[in-house]
């Protein structure tokens, strides 16, 4: 552990969600001056808004085994870091039809390519596990996913982040970034507390913004291809299942029933949008959410409904004409400075909630080279302070 | 099915249902508390939050307020609608009237508009605060063999509506307060490593679970099965009569 | 000033107000009833009857003070209470301390975390309890019984 504040160096992120989180601890252990502001709450853009599930990668093994490969690797991790976060009980993915039974050979092979524990069940067996599956179940497969409370979980981030003496600070909003000779050197902040504005200085932003980063960068006269993927989570009230129950099929709607306390989320469809501020939740997504979730799980039909949402994925690639479902889930950072002649500005973006942790690695470590400092990561084995050290443990 | 992105949202003006919500702000600096009006396009799912958002995305960008996961899981989102305590998520504005005031939770320093600081609900809480626990439901599920039992997280989302609505709370300002109380009780129900002579000791500081007045508002204004107020009264028991009595998992 | 500070810092490090709900209307206070579900509407009547017994007590404390001023003063004092309107005003203060007491015993006993998950049927039931009682004492009291 070094100290917090050795170097001189100030990193301003810009964005308070997991993305953001990660990169503020990363930075922090390494002794870098960090600062991070978000306009809103903290997660509360779209990181705390997904279904809670820890990915095993399952449901990428098949068609895009690069995010298996980070979503196995990282979820281990992420249950080493923060012990005490997750419902632990596995996952399922089931076949309830013949069309299932051609997916269940290609997943098997393909969790075993990426280094994914996958066990076979027979129908019987995973019955006795999951008392309200489907009683026409096929064929089931164990797999270490997991649940986690999304808020909650990055919170332990910000709250070992702010221990190690990174300033974070929620209802702050970036109005604009202060570009001078091809080089961002700081923002303009405005406070939402107060209503003061006033100019903040840094050696080097991140922009962790997630859907939003391509407003961000604008505001440095950069670019970055960001497609906002929303899709609608249903949480039915009751907990019909301890574990992860996904369909084994290709990535479709509807395919996955994630417990959560009392609750039972399904999810998810999927459509692309240039705002995402902006988003709908079209009832007609909520009825397929209750009708595939009810092949999964027959008792999700008559459960009642205690919330229907949407929340953006923020899918790097250019907009197509599909669904987003066709882009990659992996994520990327970009050094603006190689690829628009813009120094002191990188943007990190793309990626799954599973997976912030190893993309903060990759952010902080362009971070450290931009700034000439080298330090390692640490954060593959620092444990985590629980989350309402946020609060309680203020240095 | 639809696709949002291509759907053509325009809708004939004078058909769309509005509501009046009056909406309590305060800004640090100058001083002063009031409540703006603003008069928001509702649907027949929206949600307090839903228009809250609306109105900052549209009308007053200036508008704070806490939120993070939609559907009563983070409890980031605790507000008082028409002076009821409620998650702002998943309170649907077709329970209330024309007009629906919103205002910040109570018994916790506002730091602006709906924005309260949680740090003081935290500080009341007993020093081990574990959030997972063991997982009886559904009923008949047996846990793989690697596993010794099934997990979930708590019930108590620590979103402070049960201190907020606690008469109590109102004018003993240090009362440690139900989700405090109900949390220690869950210690005494499964100890996951804490010491119950340790448990009994805080619970029995002087602003802890005797100050409780059995108002039982707090599970009353529960958004989960937490039941704070049936969580005090045993571990009141167990006080009182010594022994172990415990709460049976609870699902409404 | 360091290049670190954010603007609104020394605001945000104040205290902020705090909103306490008051005696006021429901669902905004404690005292109002209405609107709420037993458990609130027996802790709001618990209070104002307890608050109704205490102003009473110091009344009678005052009340048999006039024992010591003289014979003529209690007499004409005997008349006013025994007159109808005095007597319901003693069906009006039986009834507080009925409630009191009957609710006082589902305090006592949810409080120590008895018959907790019946606490509304403990509530109906003094009410039954009570509302016998206050039926005999009206009797009693107009004279119906003698």
């Amino acid at each position: 552990m070094i100290e917090p504040g050795r170097y001189d160096a100030h990193v301003l992120i810009v964005g308070g969600g997991a993305t953001g989180g990660g990169v503020a601890h990363d930075l922090a252990l390494r002794g870098v001056r960090v600062t991070l502001v978000e306009r809103g709450e903290l997660t509360s853009g779209t990181s705390g808004r997904h279904h809670g599930l820890l990915h095993s990668g399952g449901r990428y093994a098949v068609g895009d085994r690069e995010s298996a490969v980070e979503c196995i690797r990282e979820s281990t991790i992420l249950k080493r870091i923060a012990p005490g976060s997750f419902e632990e009980n596995g996952g399922l993915f089931v076949a309830v039809c013949d069309e299932d039974m051609e997916y269940l050979e290609p997943f098997l092979d393909a969790c075993a390519d990426a280094g994914i524990p996958a066990q076979r069940l027979t129908p019987e067996h995973a019955l006795r596990e999951e008392p309200n599956l489907n009683p026409e179940v096929k064929a089931a497969v164990r797999v270490p996913d997991a649940t986690v409370d999304p808020m909650r979980l990055i919170l332990r981030f910000f709250a070992t982040a702010q221990r190690n003496g990174a300033q974070i600070r929620p209802f702050m909003e970036v109005k604009d970034l202060c570009v001078h000779d091809g080089r961002v050197c700081g923002a303009l902040l405005h406070d939402h507390a107060t209503g003061q504005e006033g100019e903040i200085s840094a050696d080097l932003v991140v922009n962790a913004a997630g859907p939003w980063s391509d407003k961000i960068a604008a505001m440095a006269g950069v670019s970055v291809p960001m497609t906002p993927s929303p899709g609608v989570l249903l949480a039915l009230r009751g907990r019909l299942c301890n574990m992860v129950i996904n369909r084994m099929h290709k990535s479709g709607d509807g395919d996955i029933v994630v417990p959560q306390r009392g609750l039972s989320v399904v999810g998810t469809t999927s459509w692309v949008v240039d705002d995402p501020d902006e988003l709908t939740v079209p009832e007609d997504h909520v009825e397929r959410m209750y009708a595939e979730g009810s092949k999964l799980i027959p008792a999700a039909r008559s459960a009642p409904r205690r919330a229907a949402w949407s929340a953006a994925r923020p899918l790097v690639g250019a907009k197509g004409s599909g669904s987003g479902r066709e882009l990659s889930r992996t994520f990327q950072t970009f050094d603006h400075q190689q690829t628009d002649g813009v120094e002191g500005f990188v943007t990190i973006t793309g990626g799954k909630s599973t997976t912030l942790r190893g993309m903060a690695e990759l952010c902080a470590d362009l971070a450290c080279r931009k700034l000439g400092i080298d330090e390692p990561c640490r954060t593959r084995d620092t444990v985590l302070l629980p989350h309402t050290a946020y609060y309680t443990a203020v240095a | 099915m639809s696709d949002p992105s291509t759907a053509d949202n325009r809708q004939d003006v004078s058909k769309i249902e509005t509501r009046s919500l009056r909406v309590y702000r305060y800004k640090r600096g100058d001083g002063g508390e009031h409540f703006d009006e603003f008069e928001v396009p509702v649907g027949p799912h929206t949600t307090v939050l839903d228009a809250l958002r609306w109105i900052q995305h549209h009308r007053d960008p200036s508008l704070a307020l806490r939120h993070s996961c939609h559907h009563a899981s983070c409890g980031t989102c605790g507000v008082q609608v028409d002076g009821s305590e409620e998650l702002a998520c998943v309170c649907q504005i077709h329970d209330h009237g024309d007009r629906i005031t919103v205002e910040p939770l109570a018994n916790l320093p506002i730091i602006t508009d709906l924005v309260v600081d949680m740090t003081s609900f935290f500080a009341r809480f007993p020093h081990e605060h574990p959030i997972i626990r063991a997982s009886g439901l559904p009923a008949n599920a047996e846990p793989p063999e690697d596993l010794e039992q099934y997990v979930r997280l708590e019930d108590c989302i620590e979103c402070g509506l049960c201190l907020s609505a606690c008469p109590t709370a109102a004018t003993a300002h240090e009362y440690v307060g139900p989700a405090a109380l109900a949390s220690a009780q869950r210690l005494l129900e499964e100890p996951r490593g804490v010491q119950r002579e340790d448990v009994l000791a805080w619970a029995s500081q002087p602003e802890g679970l005797w100050r409780c007045h059995v108002g039982l508002e707090c599970t009353r204004a529960c958004p989960t099965d937490a039941i704070p107020a049936e969580r005090i009264m045993a571990l009141r028991r167990e006080l009182t009569f010594g022994g172990h009595h415990e709460t049976k998992e609870h699902q409404r | 000033m360091s290049r670190t500070a954010l603007p609104g810092s020394a605001e945000r490090a104040l205290p902020g107000p705090v909103h306490h709900k008051g005696a006021g209307p429901a669902p905004n206070g404690w005292l109002d009833p209405r609107g709420r579900a037993v458990g609130g509407r027996a802790f709001a009547l618990h209070r104002l009857t307890g608050l109704m017994l205490v102003a009473y007590l110091y009344v009678h404390l005052c009340v048999l003070s006039m024992l010591l001023i003289g014979n003529s003063a209690w007499s004409s004092f005997v008349a006013l209470v025994t007159s109808t309107g005095f007597l319901c005003l003693d069906v009006v203060l039986i009834l507080g301390l009925l409630f009191h007491g009957l609710n006082g015993i589902r305090v006592a006993l949810v409080g120590s975390g008895l018959l907790v998950s019946r606490q509304r049927t403990l509530f109906w039931t003094g009410t039954v309890i009570g509302s016998c009682a206050i039926l005999f004492t009206a009797l009693h009291v107009f004279g119906a019984l003698r």
